[in-house]
């Protein structure tokens, strides 16, 4: 039988064999960027790509998700390697939709590829004797939690109901037969100067969609029979501003948010004004702290103003937790790829002050969420750009391909250490609860 | 009988004669500044100028006012003449008290000289016997509402009730016998043209003191465990203004708020801020309306700090109206003194007085002489005319009291009989006490 490094070597080979192919899969969604929920093309992309590769799979998870297996020879655990579908909006962006402003400013195009790259790898190994239990191939949607109306909309009409991928397919069972799971995210050169870099943690959050509600009225003849709306949210981000000094460095806060609606007309008095925000933290503690703020001030612009405020609070991400054992697999692959001195480790305090619903996943089952960095610019700016495709899209699904033959080797007696090591901070019922237990909905009428 | 003009030559030839020493109260008063109800020395000095007048006058009414009283010796109606005692505080004012920063930037100081010459000259001029009933002369405390962190502690003291000269003589019936009232205001070239100006109307308003309490903590090391009051006065100041659109020109709202205190220690998160404002209008309805609306900001600052707000409110001044009767007569008399060319014809001013209170209960008339150069309540308002500002102003007023009270006081009894008055003393009160209100807002 051969040996571990003998099965990575192959996989690697196979791997470098399709990398032409990989790398077209990646920029042919860069150039047809879809956001969440809505990555009809994206999905019959991979689709098609997982036909032309010869592994079943099903469609249609969760409005657009994608998840496919390749079985080893015996039973074991399953590995989910992930990638995400969904683009950002970024109407800036070299390659953004000239109509929706979609853009892959976050490198999401890189992630399918590589989720492909490690099916590529691994499909020689269905059936074989040296693999237990099973690789699952999951295209996931909706990791930005954008277009909030949209989904909110989505999740009134019963079509969602948690409103971003991760969190839905776990809502829907598509990770109940997953024990561990893995994907590695696109970085830029302006954040990271290793090639990998792993560890850390990232925010929780909670999503606000806020309508403040005035009454509209002629803005020039009779101004004083309105109630403006978009005064009342001037005054609530005004007073939202005051609250950032109460915020401690430690609980890495982020309170921001966009302004959908804004007004109908300049010579009306807006009288329905649209927030979608974020309210970012490191526990749930600091969030709800943060939130109870974000909150208060939104009350204080309609109350100023006599206007009517209605605040949705959606259940955001959770909290990243890498696991370790599993990230020491990635590292020494990955070191492998590209040399020791090329990897950076963070602690597992350093929260990169974002939020992934990795993170979600995260907290049911051992995964890690390690980044590659391949691009330039700012991550969800107009100049994220992948540069080098090779580091972002054939070494990832390689370390990912060769992490998944540390876990399932020799009766999958890694993953099997990893999962008897690890104790999820929760399960799957929990989760679900806790996550309804965040989703509030309140009408406070200021006068 | 001698004609009602050779009584007006008689009273202005009296004025004229004791010019010099007339306009001396006014340059002195205007040395010795002091805000309202601390008035003492220009009490005093009012006080010691009715006795040698040998005018007879009661003192400390509404703790530093006069009232002093000229009889006919015929019975008729009371027509007063009023002056205020107090100035602004106006730190550089040239003539600024250097301790206190209080200046005459509003002169107020020619009321009282105009007052006392109105009284002096109807007196020496021997007129008196001539007219029916009664020339009422007041030396009023307190026009500027300022100082409310003072005088509410002296309304808490129970030593005043309402905050405002002329209120608290309404209140305490020192108008109870008077009919008609007028005073002269001065006025700058920069604000009017020609000499004399009259007519219009003034916004009416209310006063507030507000505190906004958060809670102390070091603002560098902990500022997460502190409640910003100064942030809640600054969303409330922000949500103030954003209410401004809501106004009707014709409301003419005035909002303009000051902070007295905000906060103690840079290093501190400040837990204690105080806010003083007025809220003007031209109608008692815009004003109180837009009222809501600043209690309503207040109460929203509060709120998106998780802070409380106290908020006093308390009445201020009701707009004034002119008597348009009086007005005639008052505007012939000025334009035979200063050409009918040099007469401006006022419109709606945003400023207040309480003028505008007594304007509720009886027909007054508040004219304007337009004796000064600079901005009013400026550090460059300052009379330059006395002549005008004291002598001029008082003879159209001692002329417009021998209209009123001759041929049996024909002319007071007129209008008299035609004034409706808006409110009576006790709906004037009511009114008044129902504006005043103390709320703690934590939400």
């Amino acid at each position: 039988m051969a040996t571990i490094e003998e099965l990575k070597a192959q996989t690697q080979a196979l791997i470098e064999a399709r990398s032409a192919w990989l790398i077209d899969v990646a920029k042919t969604i860069l150039a047809h960027p879809e956001p969440g929920f809505q990555e009809v093309n994206t999905a019959r992309l991979v689709s098609e790509k997982l036909h032309e590769l010869g592994i079943a799979h099903d469609t249609g998870l969760a409005l657009t998700g994608i998840k496919g297996y390749i079985r080893g020879g015996t039973p074991g655990p399953t590995v989910a390697v992930l990638g995400e579908l969904d683009s950002l909006r970024v109407p800036g962006h070299p390659h953004a939709d000239p109509h929706t402003g979609a853009a892959h400013a976050c490198g999401h195009h890189c992630q399918v590829a590589m989720m492909l790259g490690a099916a590529v790898g691994l499909k020689a190994l269905e059936g074989h004797a040296a693999l237990a239990g099973n690789v699952a191939l999951m295209a996931v949607p909706a990791e930005e939690f954008i277009d909030v109306q949209y989904r909110w909309n989505l999740h009134q009409e019963g079509k969602l109901g948690l409103m971003a991928g991760k969190q839905e397919l776990i809502r829907l069972g598509a990770f109940d037969d997953v024990d561990l799971a893995m994907m590695v995210h696109t970085s830029s050169s302006s954040a990271e100067a290793a090639k990998f870099a792993l560890g850390g943690t990232s925010n929780g959050h909670v999503v606000k969609f806020v309508q403040f509600i005035g009454k509209s009225a002629h803005a020039g003849s009779a101004p004083h029979q309105g109630v403006n709306a978009l005064q009342a949210a001037m005054v609530a981000l005004n007073a939202l501003n005051t609250q950032r000094e109460t915020l401690r460095n430690d609980d890495t806060v982020r309170l921001h948010g966009i302004l959908t609606s804004g007004g109908a007309s300049v010579n009306a008095i807006p009288a329905d004004v649209r927030y979608e925000g974020r309210v970012r933290g490191r526990n749930a503690e600091v969030i709800a702290d943060a939130n109870m703020k974000m909150d208060r001030c939104l009350r204080a612009g309609a109350l100023a103003m006599g206007a009517k405020v209605n605040i949705v609070t959606i259940p955001g991400y959770l909290p990243m937790v890498n696991n370790q054992p599993m990230m020491e697999f990635f590292k020494r692959n990955a070191a492998q790829l590209v040399g020791e001195s090329n990897l950076a480790t963070h602690p597992p305090t350093r929260n990169r002050g974002g939020s992934t619903d990795m993170g979600d996943l995260s907290q049911i089952m051992p995964v890690i969420h390690p980044y590659t960095t391949a691009a330039t610019g700012t991550g969800h700016g107009a100049d994220y750009i992948i540069q080098d495709y090779v580091q972002a899209v054939i070494n990832p699904a390689k370390a990912m391909a060769m992490t998944v033959i540390d876990l399932l080797a020799g009766d999958a007696a890694k993953a099997r250490e990893v999962l008897a090591t690890s104790t999820p901070i929760m399960s799957k019922s929990q989760y679900l609860a806790l996550q309804d237990s965040r989703l509030t909905e309140e009408l406070y009428e200021g006068q | 009988m001698p004609s009602t003009e050779a009584l007006k030559v008689a009273v202005q030839e009296a004025i004229d004669r004791r010019g010099q020493e007339l306009i001396e109260v006014a340059t002195t008063i205007l040395q010795h500044p002091e805000p309202g109800f601390r008035e003492q020395k220009t009490s005093q000095l009012t006080a010691r100028k009715f006795r040698e007048f040998g005018i007879p006058f009661q003192d400390g009414i509404a703790l530093t006012g006069l009232k002093g009283m000229l009889e006919t010796g015929n019975a008729g109606p009371t027509v007063a003449v009023m002056g205020e005692l107090d100035s602004l505080k106006v730190l550089d004012h040239p003539h600024a008290d250097p301790t206190t920063a209080a200046a005459h930037a509003c002169g107020h100081h020619c009321q009282i000289a105009m007052m006392l010459a109105v009284g002096i000259g109807l007196k020496e001029a021997g007129v008196l016997p001539d007219l029916a009933g009664r020339v009422a002369l007041l030396a009023v405390p307190a026009e500027e509402y300022i100082e409310i962190a003072y005088r509410d502690q002296l309304r808490r003291e129970g030593k005043l009730e309402f905050l405002g000269g002329k209120p608290e003589f309404i209140r305490l019936g020192a108008l109870d016998d008077v009919d008609l009232a007028m005073m002269t205001h001065t006025s700058s070239t920069q604000t009017e043209h020609g000499k004399i100006a009259y007519g219009g109307t003034n916004n009416g308003i209310v006063a507030k003191h507000i505190r906004f309490l958060g809670k102390a903590a070091h603002a560098g090391g902990a500022p997460h465990q502190g409640i910003n009051a100064l942030n809640a006065a600054m969303i409330a100041m922000s949500a103030i203004h954003a209410q401004r659109e809501t106004y009707r020109d014709e409301d003419t709202i005035r909002i303009h708020p000051i902070i007295t205190q905000g906060g103690i220690a840079v290093s501190s998160v400040p837990a204690d801020v105080h806010m003083e404002t007025f809220v003007r209008g031209k109608t008692i309805e815009a004003f109180l309306t837009a009222n809501q609306q600043v209690d309503r900001a207040l109460r929203a600052g509060a709120m998106a700090v998780g802070g409380r707000v106290q908020v006093t409110t308390l009445p201020g001044y009701l707009p004034l109206q002119n008597n348009p009767s009086m007005l005639d007569i008052y505007g012939a008399n000025a334009a035979a003194l200063v050409g009918e060319s040099n007469i401006t014809q006022l419109g709606h001013r945003t400023g207040s007085t309480d003028m505008g209170d007594v304007s509720h209960l009886m027909p007054v008339i508040h004219p304007y002489a337009v004796a000064a150069t600079g901005t009013g309540h400026g550090s460059d308002y300052l009379v330059q005319d006395y002549e005008l500002g004291v002598l001029t102003a008082a003879k159209a007023m001692a002329m417009t009291v021998v209209d009123l009270l001759a041929n049996g006081a024909h002319h007071a009894r007129t209008i008299k009989a035609d004034y409706q008055a808006p409110l009576t003393k006790a709906q004037y009160l009511s009114l008044m006490r129902s504006m005043f209100e103390e709320a703690s807002y934590t939400e």
